[in-house]
């Protein structure tokens, strides 16, 4: 598959359009927290302000409880921020809704709509999928993926219901036999992400490590250190 | 395109399986069929839309999908019917270009004179009996209301909400170029046969 030129959509920055190849993507995903009660986004907007100007990542858009209309005003409102950072925005599933917001991509679930489908909507837009499988994930690199997250590897409250994590060891497995970048997600910890990348993880995507947590700036440096170094 | 004759649009309901209602509606003579599914995955959703719009097109029938622009513009449905929570209707038309329909729901004049301004093809204006397919919180508008609308907008305005055989013909007097029904048909104890009957009913209404 060759090596797709992702143009971001950065209208502040006329001339500096980016062009990362798929293994330029940052190493971090950030996942919302999917409560969010309404379309200003408090919760994720606080959460980008303690964003190291240094530290790339994807923030993906994730609030389902959301009407279209609520998530196109918030996807709206999280690109202003992102550009002022570094930060690539993707909203979950809805590539409709990306597309108006003109943010830099969708995230489709691993029941989204097949990534192969979308391309009368995707023009340069990243499409990321979910994957809790090798099956799945080989399927949805060869339906043309840019990026996948795969998980849960550890343990985590917010995936319990899903069964038990998947281990390093699945991870590994997946990491070798796709061509895109994988993110682990699922119980990522500042301890355990340096294991996802050793295990051949791009980087590692999380939520609750975010949003449950008092020292969030800590966390991000911390972060940055192991999946930069 | 939208039919110049008093047509009927069945809207799918999430009991039973989406396919096969359609081809029930489809089968008593529904000249549009619109898949709305606010719990199906996207994935399911798209394989739904691929099969309703192929039997929509062997029938010559008009497929809308509901709310997802994404899943209608992926399985080349003919177009997308929104709501007033959903993508606003000038965003779901510069995603759909100019050949697909878009459909509106409104609740008032003003609702509809946006939408025509947004370029929608079409209004859905309900609703105007009681019903009991979606919870609402609002009196029904009665069929008299339906006149506020099409004296407000050139688009065709199709009446919906607790429509039945014995009050069909009520929006159809009161200027509605349509009608869209879920539990009368989906709720039937013979689908294809309501439908039918509500189709015969809408064509004694044109010929009069």
């Amino acid at each position: 598959m060759t090596m797709k030129t992702i143009q971001i959509a950065a209208e502040s920055h006329t001339d500096a359009t980016v062009e990362p190849s798929r293994s330029s993507l940052p190493r971090l995903c950030i996942v919302s927290s999917g409560r969010e009660p309404d379309s200003s986004g408090t919760m994720l907007l606080e959460l980008m302000e303690k964003l190291p100007a240094t530290l790339p990542c994807i923030v993906q858009i994730r609030e389902k409880q959301l009407a279209a209309a609520s998530l196109l005003n918030l996807s709206r409102r999280v690109k202003a921020m992102g550009e002022a950072s570094r930060a690539l925005i993707v909203l979950n599933e809805r590539i409709d809704i990306a597309a108006a917001a003109g943010l830099s991509g969708v995230h489709l679930p691993e029941s989204g709509c097949p990534p192969d489908k979308l391309s009368r909507l995707r023009h340069n837009m990243l499409i990321g999928k979910s994957a809790h499988s090798l099956e799945s994930a080989l399927d949805a690199d060869m339906l043309g993926a840019d990026y996948l997250i795969f998980g849960p590897v550890f343990d985590t409250p917010s995936k319990r219901r899903y069964g038990s994590p998947q281990g390093l060891d699945k991870l590994e497995a997946v990491c070798h036999a796709v061509g895109v970048p994988v993110f682990a997600i699922g119980g990522v910890t500042t301890e355990n992400a340096k294991r996802c990348l050793s295990a051949g993880a791009h980087g590692v995507a999380a939520l609750s490590l975010f949003y449950d947590n008092d020292n969030v700036s800590g966390i991000l440096t911390n972060l940055q250190r192991v999946l930069y170094r | 395109m939208i039919p110049n004759h008093p047509f009927l649009c069945f809207i799918t309901d999430e009991i039973r399986h989406p396919v096969e209602q359609a081809r029930q509606a489809l089968g008593g003579g529904a000249s549009m069929i619109q898949l709305r599914h606010k719990s199906a995955s996207g994935e399911q959703l798209y394989r739904w839309s691929v099969e309703i719009r192929d039997i929509c097109r062997k029938s010559h029938a008009i497929f809308m999908v509901n709310d997802r622009v994404d899943i209608a513009i992926a399985a080349d449905a003919d177009g997308v019917h929104i709501g007033q929570q959903d993508l606003p209707a000038a965003e779901a038309r510069k995603l759909l270009g100019s050949s697909k329909i878009l459909g509106v729901s409104v609740s008032s004049p003003r609702e509809a004179v946006d939408a025509e301004n947004e370029s929608a093809d079409y209004v859905g204006f309900g609703h105007i009996f009681p019903t009991s397919s979606k919870e609402k919180h609002t009196v029904p508008t009665g069929p008299d209301a339906i006149g506020s609308i099409t004296q407000a907008v050139k688009i065709p305005v199709v009446a919906i909400g607790g429509i039945n055989l014995e009050n069909a013909h009520l929006p159809i007097a009161a200027g509605a170029s349509g009608i869209a029904v879920i539990a009368a048909i989906s709720r039937a104890e013979d689908p294809e046969a309501a439908a039918g009957k509500l189709v015969s009913l809408l064509e004694l209404n044109r010929l009069r």
